[in-house]
């Protein structure tokens, strides 16, 4: 992951939940009431950067300061559906960067379960995403309701599928004009 | 700012390499001996046959002083043995590739395109290196050399989906440690498929990266857990002696 890749800083904006270990003075207007304080196990959405941070490090009486929990794209249900057909699952509207924000949570969770789960629908999911690269029409605009349902990674990888096969096919129009 | 190419060859850039393979050509009129740096191109004398480099071949068809040979492999016959190898003897596998020339041979050529596979004495059924792109040049360049010019178009076209189909099928079998043996693929479909296999290559192993480290880790501390009872049971045994 390089510093200025555009994916990986929209990955790190995702909100994860987090619940407050402690009561933080003056930081209510994360919860939308300014100028209150935060209490212990409130419950709040952080972006994944911010939670992570505070959740890895220690305060001066060395209890952590929040504690993350599985976002819901993650949640027990989303796995299920996973595992019940991936590809009809429509991982956008769960989360933009949906795999990438799994490998940093799983960096976080050791969650054997969750991993082979995600590689595993990654690969059904790639396996249609060729399919539909391959038979989709001369322009990406035909694609549009089938891209509707993936998540960042996979429509950059329609996309260089659809590129290479339209490279291919350009290759072979040319041959027939010269 | 990088290239704005994607990794690996061109389609364009596969079909110019493709372009020193050897043809056979029947000359309609003499021509001497040419000297290029891949070597001499032998004289053409009609009506005998001579191999020559893809590109001379073309030239001299185009301007209608030879007759190119189609390969052994390309014409009906062949392809719909191929295919059918492909489709229904072994539907997981890709057709093998033209057996190599003995090694200790004299001439120690072993990669495409130095090897003759598509010469008129190439090997009939089996698709080398650069079937997909010399098919369709020459069906292109010389389809009044070929005897059903149509069909061959079509068992080419069809094998070229039901291989793709198999290249795109091959992604189950990724993952870490696992593979797919692709023995027998050509040129062109390396640079069609390129693209999308890296993608997912690099993803799974995104997506994986955690595992792996978690089952590094295991079996870093399973070894040094082993070792440490070696150390115990060496010091049983010294202080049993």
């Amino acid at each position: 992951m390089s510093y200025y890749d555009v994916d990986a800083i929209l990955t790190d904006a995702q909100k994860v939940p987090c619940t407050f270990e402690i009561t933080v003075p003056g930081l209510g207007y994360l919860e939308g009431n300014p100028g209150n304080d935060i209490k212990q196990g409130a419950k709040l959405e952080l972006p994944l950067w911010l939670g992570e941070m505070l959740a890895v490090s220690r305060n001066a009486s060395e209890e952590s300061n929040l504690t993350l929990d599985l976002p819901k794209c993650l949640s027990a249900h989303v796995v299920n559906a996973l595992k019940a057909d991936a590809r009809t699952v429509e991982l956008r509207a769960l989360a933009p960067h949906f795999y990438a924000l799994g490998a940093r949570i799983l960096d976080l969770f050791e969650d054997e379960e969750l991993s082979s789960v995600l590689s595993e629908s990654f690969k059904k999911r790639a396996r249609e995403i060729a399919d539909q690269a391959h038979n989709s029409g001369r322009s990406l605009g035909d694609a549009a309701d089938f891209l509707r349902g993936l998540d960042e990674e996979e429509r950059q990888l329609f996309r260089t599928a659809h590129e290479s096969t339209k490279a291919v096919r350009v290759w072979m129009s040319e041959l027939k004009k010269a | 700012m990088a290239l704005p190419l994607p990794p690996g060859l061109t389609p364009a850039e596969v079909a110019f390499l493709c372009e020193m393979e050897l043809v056979t050509v029947i000359p309609r009129q003499k021509l001497d001996s040419l000297h290029l740096l891949g070597g001499p191109v032998p004289v053409l004398q009609p009506p005998l046959r001579n191999n020559v480099p893809l590109w001379l071949a073309l030239l001299l068809k185009k301007q209608r002083r030879a007759n190119i040979v189609p390969p052994p492999w390309l014409n009906v016959e062949s392809l719909s043995a191929i295919l059918d190898h492909e489709t229904e003897r072994a539907p997981e596998d890709f057709s093998p590739p033209p057996k190599l020339p003995p090694i200790g041979d004299e001439s120690s050529i072993i990669s495409p395109p130095f090897l003759p596979t598509s010469t008129a004495d190439g090997q009939p059924n089996a698709l080398p290196y650069h079937w997909m792109e010399l098919g369709e040049i020459l069906l292109e360049a010389a389809s009044d050399d070929f005897e059903d010019v149509d069909q061959v178009r079509r068992l080419l076209r069809d094998l070229r989906e039901a291989r793709l189909a198999k290249l795109r099928s091959g992604i189950d079998a990724l993952d870490s440690g696992g593979g797919k043996p692709m023995n027998g693929i050509g040129g062109m479909e390396v640079a069609e498929g390129r693209s999308f296999i890296c993608g997912v290559i690099d993803s799974l192993r995104k997506i994986g990266a955690a595992k792996e480290m978690a089952k590094r880790e295991r079996e870093d501390e399973d070894r040094t857990g082993y070792q440490g009872t070696a150390d115990d049971e060496d010091e049983d045994m010294d202080m049993l002696r």
